[in-house]
């Protein structure tokens, strides 16, 4: 018997340098690694994101957070202090996709799948046995 | 520094996501490690990849008025892109190396995954679960 587990409803994080600060007050999804070439060369690595409301979140510091726009469709948030990547915002949705690496322990989330699999790095395998994609979760047939 | 010679073929290239900072090696590639301490995943966001050791002299960056150095403890810095912030160095103040984020590479990198080290920091929200070797802290004797 397994049981129903809650998704947090609140979390806390922020930049390596401290000057930008967040705090989630709402439902949180649970972590979803994305393996584009542009999450790669942005985080230099595959990276695992979380996804909030912006209505549910509350910042600090936004003097320090620097939007470059990587797409028509979304724009991503790093400190221009430390460089830390935060957030990924698909643009006129209300959502933000939060970088799992900026919160604090403990997260309560579990990683559930990987998208975007097709555009993988050479550099690493995929041995989780999670649900893998070959692009996006709206337009991807599983890999 | 002395410079590489400008017309050997490099070993590897790679840029960041805005193109603004290239760079180019002219040194064998190391096996990748990942990293899993607190800072490489708050700076990336994620747990980091890195080529690591490389001569300094042998990787030849271009557009360096757009790259930013974040000294993150005493022992090394950080760049990153200042217009689009994609990580690409990791370099300890000490020594005369410099490492390579792996997703800043062009691909392919012909890398392999050779370890995992400060595992003691993992995120709460995923699992290790290849073969490869594991390491609480650095793989440092």
């Amino acid at each position: 018997m397994s049981q129903i587990r809650q998704l947090p409803t609140h979390g806390r994080g922020h930049c390596l340098c401290g000057a930008i600060r967040f705090e989630i007050s709402g439902p949180m999804r649970d972590v979803v690694v994305c393996h584009c070439g542009q999450c790669r060369r942005q985080h230099g690595a595959p990276p695992g994101y979380t996804q909030a409301a912006w209505e549910h979140i509350r910042l600090e510091g936004e003097k320090a957070l620097t939007w470059y726009r990587s797409s028509e469709k979304a724009r991503r948030g790093f400190c221009r202090i430390c460089g830390s990547s935060l957030f990924w915002e698909p643009i006129g949705t209300g959502r933000v996709s939060i970088a799992a690496g900026s919160l604090d322990s403990p997260t309560g989330l579990k990683t559930i799948r990987h998208i975007f699999v097709a555009d993988k790095g050479d550099y690493y395998e995929i041995h989780d046995g999670l649900e893998q994609l070959s692009g996006s979760m709206l337009t991807a047939s599983p890999a | 520094m002395s410079e590489p010679a400008k017309n050997a073929a490099p070993e590897a290239a790679g840029h960041c996501l805005c193109g603004a900072v290239r760079y180019r090696v002219f040194a064998p590639l190391r096996p990748a490690s990942a990293c899993h301490c607190s800072q490489c995943r708050r700076q990336h966001g994620a747990a980091g990849i890195y080529t690591g050791g490389l001569p300094v002299e042998s990787v030849a960056i271009e557009g360096t008025e757009h790259l930013r150095w974040y000294q993150s403890s005493a022992a090394a810095r950080r760049g990153f892109c200042g217009r689009c912030g994609s990580k690409l160095f990791w370099r300890p103040m000490d020594q005369r190396t410099i490492d390579i984020a792996a997703g800043s590479l062009d691909q392919p990198t012909g890398l392999a995954l050779a370890q995992h080290i400060f595992v003691a920091d993992k995120g709460d929200y995923y699992e290790i679960v290849d073969e490869l070797p594991r390491f609480p802290g650095s793989n440092a004797a």
